[in-house]
């Protein structure tokens, strides 16, 4: 039985989790005091997570029935993340694993994003390709067993979600901006505007949002307030038909040149409905099997960290007192 | 029992387990070779290394930490560690102002070893003042028994002398922010001691003995000492005003 933490952006997260069983996930979400903001404030976040923290982690304890002295091990996310953010999770999980002489388990949150394919419900083994697309992060992921992935693409400058924040406040729509987009694009037409598709003449899988929101950004000058007013629905969905149709291109080239039997989609761009009906429509053609994970376990949560520390090296007691987060990347061999 | 205490407001890591007016063990780490705080990798492990020199946390009922003003991220290490360890030690915890600690540092010093009660003569009144970035101070008045006189503020250097100035007892200023506007504080007749005396680091036995007067409070009402609300609140505060003015 593993507690987790997770605090490596904006929600305050705490889970108990037994193997692919989910005892509780617990998730204060901070996204309504971002929001006058139009995205993630690192020192608002940081504030929020030293607010929330020990009360979250005593919610999923009890959640779960547990007690901490019951669990086998703490694992925290180790970064990649905001480092002040991290922060307050790394030392409330050193602590209290310290208290209790149990291990620490840092873990990367990418991994984690990864591994919510192996929680409950129908959790499924690697082999499989992963699609992360995050408001932090977008990578198309090599599963080959557990403990680790192969990163096959990435993003060279914003992230897949960041591009959705980012054109929802240039539109007016508010924050998170990818389900705002959404809403906007139901009634929108998205074949309205041509938006450039980056990278997909590139032969690589690594992907670029940045060149679109600029698009976005002359298209608004362009149109002017009013027309701009006029046009939300159909800018929207245009806007959104390009994020959806660089991520589409990349899965589809990956599979092409992997021979992958399974597509998993994670982070909290998967919960784009657009994304979930194409990339279904690709495995159909290709006739290889999907895999969505619960939209609880595809934004950020503690349980998928709960779940890659049940495959990555515990570090016992007093090694990890000298332990700290990274904004960069965890040092595990993934 | 004892009380664990320590700080990381300033760039320096303090951790004390006193007894009374009785240290039993007490740790402090400097920044590293780069410059920078070594809160987050040091601060559990000298926590350790002090509670066994002191016996071990059976006797340990309490827990204090400072509370800033300080560094944000300083501040959000300790308190996070500090909360954690009381959740799940069942310790009492009190939150301790980093400016009264350093108060009582120079009161300290003034009574050659005394704390409130003691009796001791202390003449000066303790100014503590940190250096809190972006050319500002954070400070707070003290009466000469290490008292606080009014509330912390966040003051620009031309401030600080003003309010210096109208401090009596004449001030005995302490602090990083106290060496970096020397100059300035010399000028309307505050004592700074000189650069190299320990009255200008934040010592946990000081924070040990606010903790023990203090009332306990829940974990989860230990709050960082702010005093600056963050940047983009202010930013947009400011846009606010703009758009309306």
């Amino acid at each position: 039985m593993i507690l987790a933490l997770e605090t490596s952006c904006d929600d305050t997260c705490a889970a108990v989790v037994d193997g692919p069983r989910i005892l509780s996930n617990v998730v204060s979400s901070q996204a309504s005091f971002h929001e006058q903001y139009g995205g993630v404030v690192p020192e608002v976040a940081s504030r929020h997570h030293l607010q929330l923290v020990n009360a979250v982690t005593d919610a999923a304890l009890s959640q779960a029935g547990a007690e901490l002295s019951q669990v086998d091990a703490v694992a925290v996310t180790q970064g990649p993340g905001l480092i002040g953010a991290l922060l307050v999770g790394m030392s409330t999980a050193k602590a209290l694993a310290s208290a209790v002489r149990k291990p620490l388990i840092p873990a990367d949150h990418l991994h984690g994003h990864v591994a919510a394919n192996f929680l409950e419900p129908d959790p499924i083994d690697p082999p499989f390709l992963c699609l992360v697309a995050s408001g932090g992060h977008t990578l198309l992921a090599g599963v080959s067993d557990h403990s680790s992935f192969e990163t096959l693409g990435q993003t060279l400058d914003d992230a897949a979600g960041e591009a959705f924040d980012k054109g929802a406040r240039l539109l007016g729509l508010g924050y998170p901006g990818g389900p705002a987009i959404q809403r906007a694009a139901q009634e929108g037409d998205p074949a309205a505007f041509g938006f450039p598709v980056a990278m997909s003449r590139d032969p690589g899988l690594d992907f670029s949002f940045s060149g679109l929101k600029t698009a976005l950004v002359y298209r608004v000058r362009e149109l002017g307030e009013e027309r701009t007013a006029a046009s939300v629905p159909d800018l929207a969905a245009s806007y959104q038909r390009a994020i959806v149709d660089q991520l589409v291109v990349k899965l589809e080239r990956a599979l092409d040149r992997g021979g992958w039997g399974v597509v998993a989609l994670g982070g909290g761009v998967a919960a784009n409905v657009e994304l979930r009906e194409r990339a279904g429509q690709l495995c159909e053609a290709r006739e290889i099997g999907l895999k969505l994970v619960p939209l609880e376990l595809c934004t950020d949560n503690a349980a998928m960290i709960a779940a890659a520390a049940a495959h990555t090296e515990p570090i016992p007691y007093p090694d990890y007192l000298t332990f700290d987060a990274s904004a960069q990347a965890a040092n595990l061999a993934v | 029992m004892a009380t664990l205490g320590f700080d990381t407001a300033t760039a320096i890591l303090t951790v004390a387990v006193a007894d009374g007016r009785e240290v039993l063990a007490e740790g402090t780490r400097t920044p590293g070779s780069d410059g920078r705080p070594r809160h987050s990798p040091l601060l559990l492990l000298e926590v350790e290394r002090c509670v066994e020199g002191a016996g071990g946390w059976s006797r340990i009922d309490r827990l204090a930490v400072g509370v800033g003003p300080g560094s944000y991220t300083g501040l959000r290490i300790g308190i996070s560690t500090a909360r954690a360890l009381a959740q799940a030690r069942g310790l009492e915890i009190t939150g301790v102002s980093t400016l009264s600690a350093l108060a009582m540092g120079v009161f300290s010093r003034e009574t050659t070893g005394g704390s409130p009660g003691s009796g001791g003569q202390a003449t000066r009144a303790p100014l503590p003042v940190l250096d809190a970035r972006r050319g500002q101070t954070f400070v707070q008045v003290h009466d000469p028994r290490a008292e606080p006189r009014g509330e912390p503020l966040v003051l620009g250097p031309e401030e600080l002398c003003e309010l210096a100035a109208t401090v009596a007892p004449k001030p005995l200023a302490a602090g990083d922010g106290a060496l970096r506007f020397r100059a300035e504080l010399e000028s309307v007749g505050v004592e700074v001691p000189e650069d190299r005396d320990p009255v200008h680091s934040v010592q946990a036995r000081h924070v040990c003995v606010l903790g023990e007067m203090a009332d306990a409070a829940p974990a989860e009402t230990i709050e960082p000492l702010y005093l600056r609300e963050p940047d983009a609140k202010r930013w947009l505060k400011r846009d606010e005003r703009t758009d309306t003015g």
